[in-house]
């Protein structure tokens, strides 16, 4: 088998994820969903909050196209707002 | 079973343990130094406050991008390796005294270039490096910084081959295995800095030591700087590879996820590899020694790295939506209330993100031929770097120890509260200091200067005023040493603390999309580095070639001549025929 690129060894994975899987708690279906951990909690608890599990084929990232078609839109216009400020704005550049 | 306690990586690894623990603190005392001296210098140069002379500026100015860009970021990196190597490859490093002689030679680097240069602060004492960051010719430091530089890079050198022996001897007991996702980031990373530390190292061992010993007369003034480029462009790399390798890595699981996609990764890092050194020119657009034409070249190249950036900015966030909405998010944009924004891991990396975000579009204008003289050398670089390595490498790895750090001394997190806070000050502050940079350069405001402030001339900005720009990058630069020194309290403590069974979650899952069903040969370094041999070569070849003829040699001494692209064909061609038989004996 392939070694897995970033899961832990079997040595330092918590014997609830050892069930293949792919991280979530065997019980996370009846986990609290409550989304966020205690403030005073350790760090990295974040899977403790998750209420269902998404594989690869059921994932659907709309939300990370909306945000990256956000951030072309204001690259686009900073592009815009760039060129017509600084090279129209201020007249013919002649470079050599 | 294991009990709880030995699942944490330091009873896993307790001798790798003490060598990351060693290395993070010298990166966070030199992180300390280094923002003190920033927070004098934003004072100064503004006007709000002067406790130095303005000729020390310089020195203040050198300590802080040294101690910062190289000594913090540096120790940070090499600790962060050297955990993800034992822990990827799960097994201890090869030689334990091997890890503390790198780790020993590294430091006494740091020690001598960081004298050098305390050493301008000290009247009469006859040593002094007020060189800056970028410190190629003509400014002259005293040897021993440069002796101190080349004791860093060497030392880095036998670091990467500490992991490379790890390994190797893996590889024998895991022969037709994908190479761990993390050891095959730190690998790529490493070829990478190899390649590119060629150029410091000559420059620094044939020109510069020699040059400050007083054994050669002069240098080539034009060689050193694109000596010094060739290596300070990849090490912008050499920052935000580990960056990246903590958002592909670390980042998903901090948001409840997993990584969208193992082979993207390997393919960005791959990106990097080949493309991060061929592009140095950039940096030197205005220099005039060098014809127009290579500098096209080089800004094609660096059009093509934004390439992996931006396929880096979509994996990030895509997982971090994958673990939105494993926590129960919703909709377009309500999953982004599902994130755990009150673990300051995840938020400072996300911040750290979304003001890279903002530093991609400044990049690209700096990448720019044309538009890049609209900013060459005022207060917009400067702007551009602080959100670059200055937030996405420098708050990523600080949000990276809340979760690291734990690991290393089986302690909880002294205070997740006052990280987040911390967290939240390095943004606030940083937003401030860095827009009013951008907006100062745009109205022509120097940078690398200790006065900005001229008599019969006023700097005009179309919006707001002079003084609110000023202002605005005090207070933020006030905001961001305050927020180094809540991180520091917090690390203290947290090393302080009494141990715990369960410090910190340290479990990582695993990829949405593994590496097996993606192309081998993205494994295949030996052809990946032979590629990205053959790129430089190509890059770079001419241009030098023509420097060393038009500038009077080697060693300089003569007039300079004007620059053409045919100079040194002939040398290029012989360069280029030998890199092609090079490169396709490797391939055979």
């Amino acid at each position: 088998m392939a070694v897995d690129s970033t899961a832990e060894g079997s040595a330092a994975s918590p014997a609830l994820r050892a069930d293949g899987s792919g991280g979530v708690p065997a019980d996370a279906a009846t986990q609290n969903s409550s989304s966020e951990p205690p403030v005073d909690s350790i760090v990295g608890t974040a899977d403790d909050g998750i209420v269902r599990q998404i594989d690869h084929d059921d994932f659907d990232p709309v939300g990370t196209l909306v945000l990256v078609l956000i951030y072309m839109v204001i690259l686009l216009s900073m592009w815009v707002f760039m060129y017509f400020i600084e090279f129209l704005g201020r007249g013919l550049t002649v470079v050599g | 079973m294991a009990t709880a306690s030995q699942r944490t990586f330091v009873d896993r690894f307790p001798d790798e343990a003490a060598v990351v623990k060693a290395n993070f603190l010298v990166a966070f005392v030199a992180l300390g130094i280094g923002a003190f001296f920033g927070l004098v210098q934003t004072l100064h140069r503004t006007n709000i406050v002067r406790v130095i002379d303005s000729a020390d500026y310089y020195t203040m100015l050198t300590g802080h991008g040294v101690l910062l860009a190289i000594v913090f970021t540096i120790f940070f990196l090499c600790g962060f390796f050297h955990w993800a190597i034992a822990r990827s490859l799960d097994r201890p490093a090869e030689s334990k005294l091997f890890s503390w002689a790198w780790f020993g030679l590294m430091t006494t680097g740091s020690a001598l270039a960081a004298i050098a240069i305390l050493g301008g602060l000290v009247p009469n004492l006859g040593i002094s490096a007020d060189v800056l960051f970028t410190f190629y010719a003509p400014l002259q430091a005293h040897p021993i910084f440069y002796i101190g530089l080349a004791m860093f890079i060497v030392a880095t050198w036998l670091a990467g081959a500490d992991w490379f022996l790890s390994y190797r001897v893996w590889r024998k007991d895991h022969e037709g295995e994908r190479i761990p996702l993390q050891t095959f980031m730190v690998l790529t990373t490493m070829i990478m800095w190899y390649i590119a530390t060629i150029g410091v190292a000559v420059s620094v061992v044939f020109f510069l030591i020699p040059w400050s010993l007083g054994l050669i007369p002069s240098v080539n003034p034009l060689l050193t700087r694109t000596l010094f480029w060739y290596f300070a462009h990849p090490i912008v790399y050499f920052w935000l590879m580990p960056a990246y390798m903590m958002w592909y890595t670390i980042l998903p699981k901090l948001s409840g996820g997993r990584l969208f996609s193992d082979p993207l990764a390997r393919v960005v890092f791959l990106l990097f590899l080949l493309l991060s050194t061929p592009v140095g020119i950039h940096h030197q657009y205005l220099d005039p020694g060098i014809a127009e034409g290579f500098k096209f070249i080089a800004m094609t190249n660096t059009m093509f790295l934004l390439l992996p950036s931006l396929l880096t900015a979509f994996t990030a966030v895509a997982s971090m939506e994958h673990g939105a909405r494993q926590r129960g998010g919703e909709g377009y944009f309500r999953w982004l209330g599902a994130l755990p924004w009150r673990d300051p891991a995840f938020t400072g990396m996300a911040f750290a993100g979304i003001l890279f975000a903002a530093g991609g579009f400044s990049g690209m204008i700096n990448a720019g031929m044309n538009i890049n003289y609209l900013i060459h050398n005022t207060l917009w670089v400067p702007g551009h770097f602080h959100l670059t390595v200055g937030t996405a490498v420098a708050l990523t790895m600080m949000a990276g120890s809340y979760w690291l750090v734990p690991q290393l001394t089986g302690t909880k997190l002294y205070s997740r509260p006052i990280g987040l806070l911390q967290v939240t000050m390095w943004f606030i502050g940083m937003v401030f200091m860095s827009n009013a940079m951008h907006r100062a350069g745009l109205a022509g405001i120097p940078r690398r200067t200790a006065e900005p402030q001229y008599q019969n001339f006023d700097f005009v900005t179309p919006i707001g005023s002079i003084f609110e720009l000023r202002v605005q990058i005090a207070l933020g630069g006030t905001l961001l040493f305050l927020s180094v020194v809540l991180f520091l309290f917090n690390m203290l403590l947290t090393s302080l603390g009494e141990e715990s069974d369960r410090p910190v979650d340290e479990y990582l899952p695993a990829p949405l999309s593994g590496a097996e069903g993606s192309p081998r040969i993205l494994d295949n370094l030996t052809m990946w580095t032979g590629i990205a041999v053959l790129l430089v070569i190509l890059a770079y070849t001419l241009p030098v070639a023509a420097i060393i003829q038009n500038g009077g040699g080697l060693f300089g001494g003569g007039l300079p001549v004007p620059a053409t692209i045919s100079a040194g064909l002939d040398l290029a061609t012989t360069a280029l025929t030998g890199a092609v038989n090079t490169l396709v004996g490797v391939i055979a």
